[in-house]
Parts: structure tokens; C-alpha cells; sequence
């Protein structure tokens, strides 16, 4: 017998699923345009001018100097939103991390060692029972507004949301012949936590966290679409919406704009997300 | 003279909790009161139905179940006293294979991940040579050294088998627990795999335990049967004796009942009546009497101690004063557990070339 051919990696047969490829494009020209910003906006995204409320290039009165128009201040809409669009993915990618990490870590830990799995499981009730958004506003209230105080919000608002999942998927780990397998060899826990549990849990946590991504880049944006969030005049998405709400009559681009950019960055990190689990999972492949 | 592998009186209870306060309302009581040897080379079949403790016995002898009593000796060393850091030594000398060929190897780890692991963990290996060391195992085990690249869902059923042979074998173990290694497989496989266990045991002097449901099997491979109860023994003989001259009623009801290969054929004595009894709240006297055609008063209030009886041990009050009317070996045993043998022996003679 003969070896067969060797399997592909799994980036290789990420990018035949035309989907996840498109995904993957649209979410890295948007990352690389978040990190250039300062180099390749137009204009300075906080200067306002006297060209207040432009509309964009392809309207019959834009013109190529605001590509994207302007907005209420006469600020250019495209510098703004590559700053923009920087801040909001800085916001998500450091909250949904921190509260990844520790609430994976903790649902894990409920799974491996029993005699924890109460006191975490009821710790996470009790978190759970506070939404995002009040917990967004008394951490505000006492932190004061900003971009550090949301983040800190969302990340203590993903634990338990992460410790519940995480404890789901590694209680059914947990169940496997393999891990007693691993016993039996006289594996220490370090190893089998590592080894057997993590390694058998981490991507079906990666696909929720990844989810998980979109949803806390919409809760960042509703947190400073109410104004909680970065100070003007930062730009975020979410109050870039927030600002052109006074103006959704007379110049929608200023709302619509923005909003769609965060459409466009949840979906593409979902499409992603369930591509990655189809292929990372190597019970799925074919 | 003591044998390598003796367990004394081994029992394990699993408490039922109920309530908000889990207080404890009674107990499973899985495994009461085992005792057996096992020598070095030598194969000790645990046979029972379904639910009746064989895979507990196992576990629990493993230590991968803490034992509610008892005593387990490896060639003298205690097994249940040892700390946990000597005990993660001492499994390097007792292994176990599982029945789930699909569920007992991690799922994200290469054949040669899995095998490096024991391997390195006990010190077998340095990172040199252990690529080398795993292809060998491989080849021990009937296995391609192209095979270790790969994961476990790319194989059959009887490789993976053999890869979780060969991941037990991979610290040379004086003991291997054997939990049903063949029930998942198709006849011809569940030959090949036998071969390969006999091959090993030739090969190693490993002693097994091989805790199994199917009679046929058991007879290819042990030279010694304990058939359990509801977690006790009833009756325990060398392979010969047992199949020939079984002496518990419950041990000649099991043999009754194998499968009929033909499924034209029809079983000629009614198997067992009934149901297995409640492990929580077993009946009183012998645990047998509610499916025992020879139950008396006598059963009902007085537990028979397991006794011996010539090389054999039963546990029946009625073990003596039964008549062996067939003595002739073979015939006794029923037709549809004659041809099972001859199925597998077939497909074993098949395998071999």
C-alpha cells in the first residue's frame, strides 16, 4: 500500500468555499484600511469645513474632493469613517479577547474540575442577569465615558455568555472515552486540559466566539450611538450613526453610511466564523 | 506462589444523590466483593450481561474509579495506596483498550501524537527516536508506518482498534485491561484483532483482563472465565471446564443464549427469564434466585459464598448436588454457540494467512 495524497492545510480549503473567501477579502480590506488609516485619509477626519452635509460622489451634487460627502460639521465622511471603523474593531476585538479568554477559561475549568463547576455556573447566573447595555452605563457612570470603560463593559459582559458555552462544549468533551483514555496513561491535568480538553473544545469556542465578534460590535455601537462611548470628536461608527440621525431627511449618507459598514463587518465575521469551523473541525472533512 | 495481578475483595459503590441537598438515598453497588489473580501471560475472561458490573471491575481496578473497598496488587505493590504521582508510574505497567474504537482516541491528535505520548510521558523515547519507536508499534500492531500522519476518523473501525492497541502496548504493560475490544467489530475484524491480542500476549507475556459479552470470543481468547452477576462472581473455571461443565445455572443460561449466527436456526433451551435485577437494591439471598430454574427457600435468605470446587469456583448452594449428566464436553454446549466458535475460528484461520 501506498501513502495517499496528504490532506491540504486548512487555509488552502478555507479559500476554495467562495463564501468564506469573499468574507475573508472584505473583512481584510477593511483591517487594513482600519490600521492606514492616518495614511490614506483624504482629510483630516476631525477638521470641520464649510461643506456641511455633502452628499457623496455619486449624487448629482457631490464632487471628488468628500468621496463619501460630508457630515453635519462639514467633517469628511471617508477619513472618518477608516478612524472610525478603527476604533469600533479595536473595541470588539479587545473586549471579545479579554472576555473570551477568561470566560472560556472558567466554563473549561467548570467542566474539568466538578467540584467548581457550582460556584462558577452560579456566579455566571448572576452575571448573565445583568444586560450589556445597563452594565455598559453603571461602569460608564463610574469610570466615566470612553473608549476603556466600554471595552471593559463588553469584555465583563462576554464572560458568561464564553463560561456558559465553553462549559457546554467541554462537558460533552469531557464525556469521551479518550479523556479516560488519557488517564489511564498517566497524563497529568495539565496535559489533559491542554492536550485533550482544550485542543477537542477550542473550535467550537472560536466559532462562538467569532459570533460572538458581530455581536459585541453592535452592542459597542448601540453603547455610542447612546453616547457612552468614545467622545467626539472621535470617530466610531456607532456614533457616527448616532450624529447623522438629526439629518436622516436631508442627508441620509451620514447615518446610512456607517451602519452599513458595520453590517457589512458583522456578517463578513459571521460568514468567516462558520467557514473556519467547517474546516478547522477535522470530523467535517471529506 | 502469588500471581502478578491479584485483586482481593474489590467493591465499588456509586452513591444516588437526590434533592437540593444531594444527600445520599442509596447506592448502586456495582461491584461487590471480586476477587481474582491473573499470571503473567495469562488471559482472565470476566463474562456477564449487560449493566452487571464488568466494565466497573475493570475501571475500578484501573484506579480510573475509586474503589469503595478492596485491595489490587501488582506483583506485589499495592495499587490503591500509591500517591498520585507514583500511581501516574505505575500505569505505565497496567493499560486498558477500549470497545469504542471511535470514542477512545482524541479526535485532534495524529496516530503519531497519540503514540509519541505514552512513549515520551514514561520516558520510553527521548525526541530523537521516537518517530522511530512509533513506527515500530505500528508495525507491531499490524499497522503502516505511513499511518502515523494521519488522524483517527481516517481510519476503519479495526484500525483504529489497533491504534488503541498499540497505545497501550506502547509502555510494554505487565497488564492490559481488555473492556469488550472486539464488540464493535464485524466478525472477520473482531478475528484479526484476536489474533493480534494472542500475537502480543505470546510476544510480551502481557496478562490480560478481558471483560467481554460474547461467549464465542471468550473462548479464542482466555484461559480462565469469571462469569459476573450483578457485580459479584458466580462462577469462575479454566476455559475448558467452564464450556464444558458449567456448574451455575447462570453460567449454563448464558451459554444457552448466544447468538444464533443463522438466524434460521432457533434456540432450543429458553435463555434466562427476566430481567437484570436493580443493582441498587439487589434481592436477598443469591442475587440469581428470581431467574433461577433450581431456587429454593434456601436461595431466597442465604447469600452461597463463592467456593471451591475442584479447579473451578462457584458461588450456588446447589454446585455439588447438581448431576453433571452431560460430561462430554463440546456437545453441552448449545448449537448456536457451536457454530458462533466455528464462525470466528474460520474467519481467524482466514485472517492468519
Amino acid at each position: 500500500m501506498d501513502a495517499p495524497e496528504p490532506i491540504r492545510p486548512w487555509w488552502q480549503r478555507l479559500i476554495r468555499d467562495p463564501a468564506a473567501l469573499l468574507a475573508a477579502v472584505v473583512l481584510f480590506v477593511i483591517v487594513v484600511c482600519a490600521i492606514a488609516a492616518p495614511w490614506i485619509a483624504p482629510h483630516d477626519p476631525f477638521a470641520s469645513s464649510r461643506a456641511v452635509m455633502k452628499p457623496p460622489v455619486w449624487n448629482a451634487r457631490g464632487d471628488w474632493a468628500y468621496i463619501l460627502g460630508t457630515d453635519g460639521q462639514g467633517r469628511d465622511m471617508l477619513s472618518r469613517l477608516f478612524y472610525g471603523t478603527r476604533l469600533t474593531l479595536i473595541i470588539g476585538l479587545v473586549s471579545v479577547g479579554i472576555g473570551g479568554v477568561l470566560g472560556s477559561f472558567l466554563g473549561l475549568l467548570a467542566a474539568f474540575r466538578p467540584g467548581f463547576d457550582p460556584f462558577v455556573m452560579r456566579f455566571v447566573d448572576i452575571m448573565l442577569s445583568f444586560p450589556a447595555i445597563l452594565l455598559g452605563l453603571a461602569l460608564v457612570a463610574v469610570l466615566g465615558p470612553g473608549a476603556g470603560p466600554v471595552i471593559i463593559a463588553l469584555a465583563i459582559a462576554s464572560v458568561p455568555d464564553c463560561a456558559r458555552i465553553a462549559r457546554s462544549i467541554a462537558v460533552s468533551v469531557m464525556k469521551q472515552e479518550y479523556i479516560e483514555a488519557g488517564r489511564a496513561l498517566g497524563l497529568s491535568n495539565m496535559a489533559l486540559f491542554t492536550r485533550y480538553l482544550l485542543r477537542n473544545s477550542i473550535s467550537s469556542i472560536m466559532i462562538f466566539i467569532s459570533l460572538r465578534f458581530g455581536q459585541i460590535i453592535l452592542i459597542g455601537a448601540a453603547l455610542s450611538f447612546l453616547g457612552l462611548g468614545a467622545r467626539p470628536p472621535t470617530a466610531e461608527l456607532g456614533m457616527m450613526a448616532a450624529q447623522g440621525r438629526d439629518f436622516l431627511l436631508y442627508a441620509p449618507h451620514i447615518a446610512v453610511i456607517p451602519s452599513v459598514l458595520i453590517f457589512v463587518i458583522v456578517l463578513a465575521a459571521n460568514v468567516l466564523g462558520d467557514a473556519l469551523r467547517d474546516v478547522l473541525d477535522p470530523r467535517l472533512r471529506s | 506462589m502469588s500471581a502478578m495481578l491479584e485483586v482481593r475483595n474489590l467493591t465499588k459503590h456509586f452513591p444516588i444523590r437526590r434533592g437540593v441537598l444531594r444527600r445520599v438515598v442509596g447506592n448502586v453497588q456495582a461491584v461487590n466483593d471480586v476477587s481474582f489473580d491473573v499470571g503473567e501471560g495469562e488471559t482472565l475472561a470476566i463474562v456477564g450481561e449487560s449493566g452487571c458490573g464488568k466494565s466497573t471491575i475493570g475501571r475500578t481496578l484501573l484506579r480510573l474509579l475509586t474503589p469503595t473497598g478492596g485491595t489490587v496488587a501488582l506483583d506485589g505493590t499495592p495499587v490503591m495506596d500509591l500517591s498520585d504521582d507514583d500511581m501516574r508510574q505505575m500505569r505505565r505497567q497496567m493499560q486498558i483498550i477500549f470497545q469504542d474504537p471511535f470514542g477512545s482516541l482524541n479526535p485532534r491528535m495524529t496516530v503519531a501524537e497519540t503514540l509519541a505520548e505514552p512513549l515520551l510521558l514514561h520516558g520510553l523515547a527521548t525526541r530523537d527516536d521516537v518517530a522511530q519507536k512509533v513506527a515500530d508499534l505500528l508495525e507491531t500492531c499490524g499497522l503502516q508506518p505511513w499511518h502515523a500522519g494521519r488522524f483517527p476518523h481516517e481510519f476503519s473501525g479495526g484500525q483504529r482498534q489497533r491504534v488503541g492497541i498499540a497505545r497501550a502496548l506502547a509502555t510494554r504493560p505487565r497488564v492490559i485491561v481488555c473492556d469488550e475490544p472486539v464488540s464493535a467489530l464485524d466478525v472477520s475484524v473482531q478475528a484479526q484483532i484476536v489474533n493480534l491480542l494472542k500475537d502480543l500476549q505470546a510476544k510480551f507475556g502481557i496478562g490480560y483482563v478481558f471483560i467481554s459479552h460474547d461467549l464465542a470470543v471468550v473462548r479464542h481468547m482466555a484461559s480462565r472465565v469469571a462469569v459476573v452477576y450483578l457485580g459479584r462472581i458466580v462462577e469462575e473455571a479454566p476455559v475448558e471446564e467452564l464450556y464444558a461443565t458449567p456448574r451455575h445455572p447462570y453460567t449454563r443460561s448464558l451459554i444457552a443464549a448466544a447468538p444464533r449466527p443463522d438466524p434460521a436456526m432457533r434456540n432450543v433451551r429458553a435463555p434466562v427469564q427476566g430481567d437484570l435485577p436493580s443493582a441498587m437494591n439487589p434481592p436477598s439471598g443469591c442475587a440469581f434466585h428470581p431467574r433461577c430454574p433450581l431456587a429454593q427457600d434456601r436461595c431466597r435468605s442465604e447469600r452461597p459464598e463463592l467456593r471451591q470446587l475442584g479447579k473451578a469456583r462457584v458461588a450456588c448452594h446447589f454446585a455439588e448436588a447438581e448431576p453433571v449428566i452431560e460430561t462430554a464436553g463440546e456437545h453441552r454446549q448449545s448449537d448456536a454457540l457451536r457454530q458462533r466458535l466455528a464462525v470466528l475460528e474460520a474467519a481467524r484461520e482466514k485472517e492468519k494467512t
